[in-house]
């Protein structure tokens, strides 16, 4: 279990700090370019790259979301189970959310794959001489990221009953 | 068969809890594998995305309300919204009204407008001897009032998903915006005459928190004079903000510390940007399928049967809405609604821009909603209050936003006016 929690950490803070590098990024590159257009300046690469940052830090976002539990979803039966108190079940259907998306990502991870392969045959150079089958490449790597934590609370969801029953013994 | 079950299974697991991106992206999986489409085709309309002009906007706007809500702006802004309208009768609701829906506009209604004003604002309140009643149901319905007002984030989140002008957008959503304030108002007036304590208008105190807080005050005018005087985009608008805010307090008030504070607000607002953009991703593949097997268009063939003209139609989605809003955040109603609602709505003569408008109202209206309008459990949390208390309190607040929602409904003029 420490050995997957280590990897979930270094996880994490990879993905914080590729977050903070991404948004400072973002906000000084786009901030530079709309002065520099005042002066008649501009840069052909500067809207693609921008926009990729976003699209990397929608899935570095994704990473810190999926650990702190944040994500957006319906939850209607958890809302229910909650206030019924029933936390039995509700350990239950964390589990299965967790096993639900690992394994929905891995057939993202595996479509995108293809699509990068693909990419990398037909595709051509985006930005700085970036061919754009690597930029896809952020898809299965940012998939993957969200699979793992995913998997990580599947498998901390057994440590943590048995820590619990643990401390409860003692 | 087969096909049924596996789309009843993943509705299933929706009501589960499993997060939103994932649904979409089974649903696109499982109906890609039906129809024999290679399944690299959700990969590239999750990559489609990165060539969306206005998707900068969402991470930087939410950067900055973001910040404003983690530095002293809010006190700063609330010292002179007291000074200048506490002398009102029922001054301080409506400073609460007009502050809460600046915040909103600014964060998106993303609970933050609750958790970072209400435990300024409700002890004000109370303070103004306002019933206990009427100062959790006015907190928790302003948590969702300035939804639409520029540079809200459901706004733009509309605009990127039923391609309809954002600058258009953010105009429509001014008068009604400024309706749900007034009406809200009236009925602070109301309680605000029978409250005992009144604050005395000061000039001085006016000029000295006007001071305060000037270079906060200058950002929506900063928004709405660099859009609609032409001299920036919506993504320029939202770029400089963001940088505005960030020099202003970090350097200027000094209430954010850049290596102590400023990577906790990155990571704060990039969850919430990551968990909507992931969605709006993974939600392309999905709105390609339906639009393919030609969905809403069924749909509409089975409501003609039923609906017969325009209004009906308007009444049936004010319903339908309600419902989506109090089962569903708004992030994700308009990604999975939006495609479904738009043809539809065009068939019926529902111009684009006020069909926005009525459906962000809605949506706005579904927050105070129960049984799980999310502002409704956010304050309950905050507040330490059951939530059958907050339904009790917010009760008259959802029925006020439901009269200025006939009326923004069936007067296309309000949103309608300042586009045209």
């Amino acid at each position: 279990m420490g050995f997957f929690r280590a990897i979930d950490k270094g996880v994490e803070k990879f993905a914080s700090i590729g977050l903070v590098i991404c948004v400072l990024t973002m906000l000084f590159l786009s901030t530079t370019v709309i002065i520099m257009r005042w002066f008649d300046v501009t840069f052909l690469w500067f809207d693609p790259f921008i926009r990729h940052i976003v699209f990397v830090s929608t899935f570095l976002g994704g990473v810190i979301a999926t650990g702190r539990g944040t994500h957006i979803g319906i939850d209607i039966l958890g809302k229910y189970l909650e206030s019924k108190n029933k936390l039995g079940a509700q350990i239950w259907i964390e589990r299965l959310i967790a096993i639900v998306s690992t394994g929905t990502l891995v057939w993202l991870i595996t479509a995108s794959w293809d699509f990068m392969l693909s990419e990398l045959k037909y595709g051509k150079p985006v930005f700085f001489g970036i061919h754009s089958g690597f930029l896809t490449g952020i898809i299965p790597i940012g998939f993957g990221l969200i699979a793992y934590r995913f998997f990580f609370l599947f498998l901390k969801s057994f440590g943590e009953k048995e820590e619990g029953e643990g401390a409860s013994h003692a | 068969m087969l096909e049924t079950l596996s789309f009843v299974s993943i509705l299933v697991l929706a009501g589960f809890g499993v997060p939103l991106f994932i649904i979409m992206s089974l649903f696109a999986l499982t109906a890609f594998s039906f129809t024999d489409v290679e399944l690299s085709a959700v990969a590239i309309e999750i990559y489609r995305i990165s060539s969306q002009a206005s998707i900068l906007t969402i991470p930087l706007f939410t950067f900055a309300g973001y910040m404003m809500a983690e530095s002293k702006s809010p006190q700063r802004l609330l010292r002179f919204a007291e000074a200048a309208l506490g002398w009102l009768p029922g001054g301080v609701a409506i400073v609460s009204l007009v502050i809460c829906a600046f915040f909103t506009a600014f964060t998106g209604a993303s609970g933050v407008t609750i958790i970072a004003l209400g435990g300024l604002l409700y002890p004000i309140l109370k303070n103004e001897d306002y019933s206990e009643e009427f100062s959790l149901g006015l907190i928790t319905t302003s948590g969702s009032l300035g939804l639409l007002f520029p540079p809200s984030l459901p706004i733009i989140l509309y605009g990127l998903v039923a391609k309809v002008d954002i600058d258009k957008l953010f105009l429509a959503g001014i008068i009604p915006g400024v309706l749900l304030i007034v009406i809200l108002s009236a009925w602070s007036i109301k309680n605000g005459n029978m409250a005992k304590r009144k604050t005395k208008f000061n000039k001085d105190e006016l000029m000295a928190s006007f001071k305060g807080a000037f270079l906060e005050l200058l950002l929506p005018v900063g928004v709405l004079v660099g859009i609609y005087g032409g001299f920036t985009t919506a993504t320029e608008a939202a770029a400089l903000t963001a940088f505005y805010i960030f020099v202003i307090e970090c350097f200027v008030y000094r209430d954010l510390n850049i290596f102590k504070d400023i990577p906790r607000v990155i990571l704060d607002s990039m969850s919430l940007v990551g968990g909507i953009l992931l969605i709006l991703c993974c939600a392309l593949g999905l709105t390609n399928y339906l639009v393919d097997e030609e969905v809403p268009m069924q749909i509409l063939d089975l409501m003609r049967e039923y609906l017969t003209n325009k209004y009906s139609f308007l009444l049936f989605l004010n319903v339908f809405l309600l419902i989506v809003g109090s089962l569903m955040d708004i992030f994700s109603a308009i990604i999975v609604v939006v495609p479904l609602i738009t043809p539809i709505a065009a068939e019926f003569g529902v111009d684009p821009i006020h069909l926005a408008i009525i459906f962000l109202t809605n949506l706005e209206i579904g927050y105070i909603t129960p049984p799980v309008g999310i502002n409704l459990f956010i304050s309950s949390f905050r507040f330490n209050k059951p939530v059958t208390e907050l339904y009790k309190a917010s009760f008259p607040f959802l029925i006020l936003l439901l009269i200025a929602l006939v009326i923004i409904t069936y007067v296309p003029a309000l949103s309608l006016y300042l586009v045209e």
